[in-house]
């Protein structure tokens, strides 16, 4: 009996403690509260070079450097932990980077890259979120999701268990697109709202980037202008010019947290 | 004496044009007749495969502004739709003759090509179409959607393409655009006139 009451008071108590604590931070106060992560993302590395300029210029390298950079400017002015998926020239699996992330509970994951393509001509920045092909696998993956989700440990076979956790695993990105278009939306913002940087704006885009799938928090990957054109290969190099991606990717995800968390 | 020599020569050199016509006719005759056997299968044979040609549009990157250009090719017909396909990623390895981008390495091979009945094409390329690949999420973004466009476009029957590497499913091309699922096309990537 005595036990019962106790609980019951310790219920109440915790649930006011709770509910005060929701309070104030509605009311912006931050209390002694564990510090949120985001996961920065600097794209290849190691034997993975990634897109390479007719200078010479490989994009790991590039994408480290302003990973660098974007890390200790959130580090000194917001109140975040960052970590980077690597932190040298090494080779990362695309699965490992999103591991990471929801392995450390990420608020916020953002892939940096620099952009290539066929064409010699081709330059601007652009940042993507995720795109979910309305394929038919794809609606019923999101079906069985949706029914699942919370009777799902109950309701499936111990020997089934693994395959579900994959789907959901696979598609953990599908419940945060909103968020990951708001957060793309905002970042592109400021990538095309500094006169210095100088690149075209080639605006948000949707597309099915592997080392998003899987990632469980809003999330976009970044490319910033195009190593295979030399003009910007030569600009990407400038510690200048990586320290203003930089700063124009700090300034959208401080934005971001601003008005979402 | 010169005379009788004279008629005698005559007499050989008729003998010998009166042969020699013989020797061609017959064998006139004989190539005539060869040529009557021979011919007709020949003919018969080039009837089915009598070069019907198929137009098929095939979609390049234009070089001012990343978009996806139609550019109409000319293959042969053929009664298998997948025969037709694997001459249609043919000529998209071949690049343009238009002076537009290329999309695709031209060291890269087509190695198999099947269609399901659900209506997924598997197209198998060569291990080039990524060691050759420049990277970047661009490139990946055009490669893909100049092949899915280019093989939904020109036949019903496939809906969706799947891209396979040496025959297997690879995760990306070069680290960007996820392999692990069958592309539908997207239209919306090529030029609007």
């Amino acid at each position: 009996m005595t036990t019962k009451k106790m609980s019951r008071i310790l219920c109440t108590t915790t649930s006011l403690v709770a509910g005060l604590t929701l309070i104030l931070a509605a009311a912006g106060a931050s209390g002694p509260k564990e510090l949120k992560t985001i996961v920065i993302d600097p794209g290849h590395g190691g034997l993975d070079t990634g897109a390479k300029g007719k200078f010479g210029t490989m994009e790991k390298n590039i994408t480290l450097a302003i990973s660098f950079k974007l890390k200790a400017l959130i580090e000194q002015n917001l109140p975040y932990r960052v970590i980077l998926t690597r932190d040298k020239d090494i080779d990362v699996s695309l699965d490992n980077r999103s591991a990471l992330a929801n392995n450390n509970n990420a608020a916020l994951f953002i892939s940096i890259h620099a952009n290539g393509s066929f064409r010699k001509k081709a330059q601007g920045s652009e940042t993507f979120f995720m795109s979910l092909d309305a394929s038919d696998e794809e609606t019923r993956k999101l079906a069985y999701m949706e029914n699942t989700s919370s009777e799902l440990e109950k309701r499936i076979e111990e020997e089934n268990k693994n395959e579900v956790k994959m789907i959901l695993w696979d598609m953990a990105q599908s419940a945060y697109i909103k968020q990951s278009s708001k957060l793309a939306e905002i970042t592109q913002e400021e990538l095309s709202a500094d006169p210095n940087l100088k690149t075209e704006n080639r605006g948000i885009k949707q597309a099915r980037f592997k080392v998003l799938t899987g990632v469980a928090c809003p999330a976009v990957l970044v490319e910033v202008a195009f190593i295979s054109n030399p003009d910007e290969e030569q600009k990407l190099v400038k510690e200048d010019f990586q320290k203003r991606i930089a700063e124009a990717v700090y300034q959208g995800l401080k934005k971001y947290t601003k008005l979402y968390s | 004496m010169d005379r009788k020599k004279a008629v005698l020569f005559f007499i050989l050199f008729f003998l010998l044009v009166v042969l020699a016509a013989v020797f061609f006719k017959n064998s006139g005759s004989e190539r005539i007749k060869k040529s009557g056997e021979i011919p007709q299968p020949a003919v018969s044979a080039e009837t089915p495969v009598q070069k019907t040609m198929k137009k098929v549009t095939l979609f390049f990157l234009r070089e001012e502004d990343n978009q996806l250009v139609p550019e109409e090719r000319e293959i042969n017909a053929d009664p298998s739709a997948v025969r037709e396909a694997e001459e249609v990623v043919a000529e998209l390895i071949k690049g343009s003759k238009a002076g537009l981008v290329s999309s695709l390495p031209p060291e890269t091979r087509l190695a198999q090509l099947f269609i399901t009945k659900e209506g997924v094409a598997y197209v198998d390329f060569s291990k080039d179409l990524i060691e050759k690949h420049p990277s970047g999420s661009a490139a990946e973004i055009s490669t893909v959607y100049s092949i899915v466009n280019s093989l939904t476009y020109n036949f019903k029957p496939i809906k969706k393409v799947f891209i396979l590497i040496e025959g297997e499913e690879r995760e990306t091309l070069g680290g960007h655009i996820s392999l692990d699922h069958p592309f539908l096309p997207d239209y919306s990537l090529v030029v609007k006139e």
